[in-house]
C-alpha cells in the first residue's frame, strides 16, 4: 500500500532513488508524474548538489525543486551499515530502484545488484552511467556535453564550414533519464507478467547516439560522416530560423512545391515561385544560400507573431523561436495545463512543468518536491513498521534525521 | 522470453515520431503491424538515406532503421472497404499508434474522446506536435519549427553569437525521436495498468511539451520564479571555461567547473606558466569573462597539437572530464560500443547487410533484439485475412498475452 493513491497507470508502484543531479531524478520524475510513488533516499553527509548549489536552505534550492516534485525523501546515512541494512529493508519492499551514483559507488555502498536481489528477488535494478556499468571505457565519467559529444550528437550541430558547437549545454540528462524510465517499464511489466526481475544497464552515451539513429545509418550504407551544415535539411529548404524586425527570430520549414509557391506570395514576390532557380526542391537546396537571403530581407521587415500568423494561415510550418520569456507566457503551454501547480508542506504554491503527455485517468500531480527527510515517518514507520521507540533510536544515533 | 511478446500493435503512423515508437515496442517483441497505403507505402520510405544503387520503396535506410520487427500490411483506410477493415482489425490489437494531426484521427473513426467506450481495453496513443487541441497557429509544423517553439532552437548553440541564426538542432528529427521515446514509456505504462484493470487509455503526446520538459532544470526554476527569464539567448547557458576546441584529427570537448578539474589539468599539461595566473578556487568563485577567454585561448593552442581519443584517455585518468566528439564512424571503432554490442548487423533483401544501431539500454532477462528486417511493402498483406478471419471464428480479442 502506497501513502496516498492518485491513480495514473503506475499507482501502487513503488521506486526508490538513489540518485543525484538530474538524468537519475528525471526518471523518478516521469515515473512519479505516472503515478508511481517515488522515494528518493539521501544522505544528509552526501547530499544531491541540487540540494546545495547556489542556496543557503536546503529545503528550497530551485534546481531540486525542479526535477523532483511528487516524490518522497528519506534521510538515512549511507555511511553506516545500519543505514545501508535499512535502504535494504526499503528495498525488499519496492518494485524498482534506480541509481545513477559515480561508477562502481553503489557496490562498494553494498546496494549492488547481488545485494539487492538477495533482499528482494524480483526487483528491477536500474543502473545508469555514462557508457553504462561494464566495459573499457565504464570507468569514466561526464556530465551531459560529454554524452552529446561522445555519443557522436554534438558533431551534427555547428554552422557550415565551422567547428560543432554542439546542442545548448543543458541537452542530454532528461533524454538519458526517459531512455532509463522506458527500459524500467519494460522491465517492470515483464515482472508483471512472469514474476521476474532484472538488472537495466543504461548508457549516456548511446542514448545520445540514439537520438540521432538517421544519420548512423547513413554512415552505415554510404560511409558518410556529416559535416557541420547551419540550419540545412536534406527535404526541406527554405529551413531555418529567420531574423525579425526586433531582434525575434522565426523558424521556417517549407516542404513542398505548393509550400514554397505559397510562402512566394506571402513574400510579396510571386515571380520567385517560377523563378527557374527555385520552383523545384532540387533547385532550392542548390540555392539555398540566395534563398535564405531573400527569405530574411522579408522576415527582416515584420515582427514573429505577425509572420507567424501570415505564414500558418496558408499552410506554412512556422513558429517563433522561443525565448524563455516566451515559454513561461506560452499561453498554449498555460491552457494545456503543461504548466501547472503544486504544494508543499507548508502549503505555498509552485508553479512546476508537467509532463510531455496528456492521458485518460492521469495521476493527479499536486505535491512539490519534498524537503530532506521529510518522509521519514511514512518510509521507517509506515513501509518498514519501526516503531516510534525504534525511529527515535535512529535518529538519536544520526542514522536517520 | 521478449517482454512485449504477444502485444499486437496496430501502427497507423506516417512519420518518424510514431515509426520510432513502434520500432522501440517492436524491438522488445510486440508485434506491429504497419498499415501501409497501397503502392506506395509510408512516406517514410521516401526519405534518405538511400542505400547506393537502390531505388523504390525498399531503398530507404530511414524507413529500414525505424522498422525493424514490423509486419507492414497495404491497405487504404480512406477507402470504404478500408475502413470497414481497420475497425475488424482494432478488435485485435491492444494498442493504436499515430503520429497525424486530430482531424486524420476522426477521418478514419477513431475519436480518442469516445474510443474506449467502444473498445475499452484499446490503448490509443496519438503523436502530434502541440497536442491533440492545437492553437490556431500551430496547425502547420514540422520538427524544426516545434523544436524552435520549445525553447530548444533559440538556446542552441550555448554562447550564442547574435548575429547568427539559432541552430536546428541534432539530426532531422530528434524532435521525433524524444516524442517516440516518451510515447513508448507511456504506453508501456498503460499496458502495466491494463494487466489488472483491462483497461485502455487515450494517451495525447505533444512534441512541444516533450521537449519542453527536457528543459525542467532550468525552465521549471523559470517558470517558478526561481531563475531570471529574458529575451537572451544564453539563458540556458551555464558560465565557464567548457566547450569544443579542434584537435589535430577532429574535436574534443572539455568540461571544468571545480578546482580539481583545474588541477587535472596542470598535471595533464606539465604546470604551464601560463596557469600560474589563476587563482586556485577561479572556476567556482572567481570565474571572469576574462579568465574564461584566456583559459579557453591557451587550451585551444594546446588542444589542436592534441589527437582526440589519446588526450581523452589520460584526462580522464587524471580526473579531468575531457572527451572526445565522435562522429558516426568513431561510434562503430569505439571499444565500448564494441562491448555492448550497440550494433547489429541487419541484412535487408535491398539494401543488404549494414551494422545498425540499437538501443542505450542491455536488460539482462529481455534484452532488446532486432529480429527481423523492415517489411518489404505489404510483405505481410496475406496475413490480414487470418488475423480478422478470427472475427468469423468468434475467437476473445487476444489482451496482455499473459504467459
Amino acid at each position: 500500500m502506497t501513502e496516498t493513491m492518485r491513480g495514473g497507470p503506475l499507482q501502487g508502484v513503488r521506486v526508490v532513488e538513489l540518485t543525484k543531479v538530474w538524468a537519475g531524478p528525471y526518471v523518478g520524475k516521469l515515473l512519479a508524474f505516472l503515478g508511481a510513488e517515488v522515494i528518493r533516499v539521501e544522505s544528509e553527509g552526501s547530499l544531491d548538489v541540487t540540494r546545495t548549489y547556489g542556496v543557503a536552505d536546503i529545503n528550497n534550492a530551485p534546481g531540486f525543486q525542479a526535477v523532483n516534485p511528487q516524490k518522497l525523501s528519506v534521510q538515512i546515512d549511507m555511511k553506516t551499515e545500519e543505514g545501508i541494512g535499512l535502504i535494504l529493508a526499503l528495498l525488499g519492499q519496492s518494485d524498482i530502484v534506480i541509481e545513477n551514483l559515480r561508477p562502481g559507488a553503489v557496490k562498494r555502498l553494498g546496494l549492488g545488484y547481488e545485494n539487492v536481489k538477495a533482499a528482494k528477488p524480483d526487483i528491477v535494478y536500474v543502473s545508469m552511467g555514462m557508457y553504462g556499468t561494464e566495459g573499457p571505457l565504464s570507468y569514466q565519467t561526464g556530465y551531459a556535453p560529454c554524452f552529446a559529444a561522445l555519443g557522436a550528437l554534438s558533431s551534427l550541430v555547428g554552422y557550415a564550414g565551422g567547428a560543432p558547437t554542439g546542442m545548448n549545454i543543458r541537452y542530454a540528462d532528461s533524454t538519458f533519464g526517459t531512455a532509463a524510465a522506458y527500459a524500467a517499464l519494460i522491465a517492470l511489466l515483464h515482472r508483471r507478467r512472469t514474476g521476474i526481475g532484472q538488472f537495466v544497464d543504461v548508457s549516456a552515451v548511446e542514448s545520445m547516439s540514439s537520438m540521432i539513429g538517421d544519420s548512423i545509418m547513413d554512415f552505415a550504407l554510404n560511409g558518410t560522416i556529416a559535416a557541420c551544415d547551419g540550419n540545412l535539411h536534406a527535404d526541406m529548404a527554405p529551413h531555418g530560423a529567420y531574423p525579425c524586425a526586433n531582434g525575434e527570430w522565426i523558424s521556417i520549414a517549407v516542404i513542398s512545391d505548393a509550400q514554397w509557391r505559397a510562402l512566394a506570395e506571402a513574400m510579396g514576390k510571386p515571380e520567385l515561385a517560377a523563378h527557374a532557380s527555385y520552383a523545384t526542391h532540387a533547385g532550392r537546396k542548390a540555392n539555398a544560400a540566395e534563398l535564405d537571403k531573400l527569405v530574411s530581407q522579408w522576415t527582416l521587415q515584420g515582427d514573429a507573431a505577425g509572420l507567424c500568423s501570415q505564414l500558418q494561415e496558408r499552410g506554412i510550418a512556422a513558429s517563433r523561436s522561443q525565448s524563455s520569456l516566451d515559454l513561461v507566457s506560452d499561453p498554449h503551454l498555460w491552457a494545456r495545463g503543461f504548466y501547472t501547480q503544486v504544494t508543499d508542506q507548508e502549503q505555498h504554491t509552485k508553479t512546476i512543468l508537467g509532463p510531455g503527455w496528456k492521458m485518460s485517468r492521469p495521476a493527479q500531480i499536486s505535491d512539490a518536491a519534498p524537503r530532506l527527510g521529510e518522509h521519514n515517518d511514512y518510509v521507517l514507520g509506515s513501509i518498514l513498521g519501526l516503531s516510534a521507540g525504534e525511529r527515535q533510536r535512529l535518529a538519536d544515533a544520526g542514522i536517520t534525521r | 522470453m521478449s517482454a512485449l511478446r504477444g502485444i499486437k500493435t496496430l501502427e497507423l503512423a506516417e512519420t518518424v515520431a510514431g515509426e520510432y515508437c513502434g520500432k522501440l515496442l517492436a524491438d522488445f517483441g510486440a508485434e506491429v503491424i504497419k498499415l501501409e497505403k497501397p503502392g506506395c507505402g509510408s512516406p517514410t520510405r521516401r526519405l534518405g538515406p538511400f542505400a547506393p544503387g537502390t531505388t523504390g520503396p525498399e531503398s530507404s535506410g530511414l524507413f529500414a532503421y525505424l522498422n525493424t520487427n514490423k509486419h507492414s500490411v497495404e491497405l487504404d483506410i480512406l477507402s470504404a472497404d478500408g475502413s470497414a477493415t481497420l475497425d475488424k482489425l482494432l478488435n485485435h490489437v491492444d494498442v493504436v499508434i499515430d503520429d497525424h494531426p486530430e482531424a486524420w484521427l476522426h477521418s478514419v473513426g477513431l475519436n480518442p474522446e469516445t474510443i474506449n467506450e467502444r473498445r475499452p481495453a484499446l490503448v490509443l496513443c496519438s503523436i502530434t506536435a502541440f497536442g491533440y487541441a492545437p492553437g490556431e497557429e500551430q496547425r502547420s509544423a514540422e520538427d524544426l519549427t516545434v523544436f524552435h517553439a520549445s525553447g530548444w532552437g533559440f538556446h542552441t548553440p550555448s554562447a550564442a553569437d547574435n548575429t547568427q541564426a539559432p541552430l536546428k538542432g541534432a539530426g532531422r528529427f530528434l524532435p521525433s525521436y524524444e516524442a517516440g521515446l516518451e510515447a513508448a514509456l507511456c504506453v508501456t505504462a498503460a499496458l502495466f495498468e491494463r494487466e489488472d484493470s483491462r483497461l485502455g487509455r487515450f494517451i495525447d503526446i505533444s512534441k512541444q511539451e516533450v521537449l519542453a520538459s527536457r528543459a525542467d532544470y532550468v525552465l521549471g526554476q523559470m517558470v517558478a520564479g526561481d531563475m531570471e527569464v529574458s529575451a537572451a539567448r544564453t539563458a540556458y547557458d551555464l558560465h565557464g571555461p567548457a566547450g569544443i576546441f579542434p584537435c589535430r584529427d577532429g574535436y574534443a570537448y572539455i568540461w571544468m567547473s571545480a578546482p580539481a578539474h583545474w588541477d587535472a589539468l596542470r598535471q595533464l599539461l606539465g604546470s604551464p606558466a601560463w596557469m600560474e595566473s589563476f587563482p586556485p578556487h577561479w572556476l567556482e568563485q572567481e570565474c571572469t569573462q576574462k579568465r574564461v577567454a584566456q583559459c579557453r585561448h591557451h587550451l585551444g593552442e594546446w588542444l589542436i597539437t592534441q589527437a582526440k581519443h589519446e588526450v581523452a584517455a589520460a584526462a580522464q585518468k587524471l580526473g579531468l572530464t575531457l572527451v572526445a566528439v565522435n562522429n558516426a564512424r568513431d561510434l562503430g571503432a569505439s571499444p565500448q560500443y564494441v562491448f555492448r554490442k550497440y550494433f547489429c548487423e541487419v541484412n535487408h533483401p535491398v539494401l543488404g547487410p549494414a551494422l545498425y544501431p540499437t538501443v542505450p539500454y542491455k536488460l539482462s532477462e529481455t534484452p532488446a533484439c532486432i529480429e527481423s528486417c523492415a517489411p518489404l511493402l505489404g510483405q505481410h498483406t496475406g496475413e490480414l485475412a487470418a488475423l480478422i478471419d478470427q472475427d468469423a471464428k468468434g475467437a476473445t480479442p487476444h489482451i496482455g498475452g499473459a504467459v
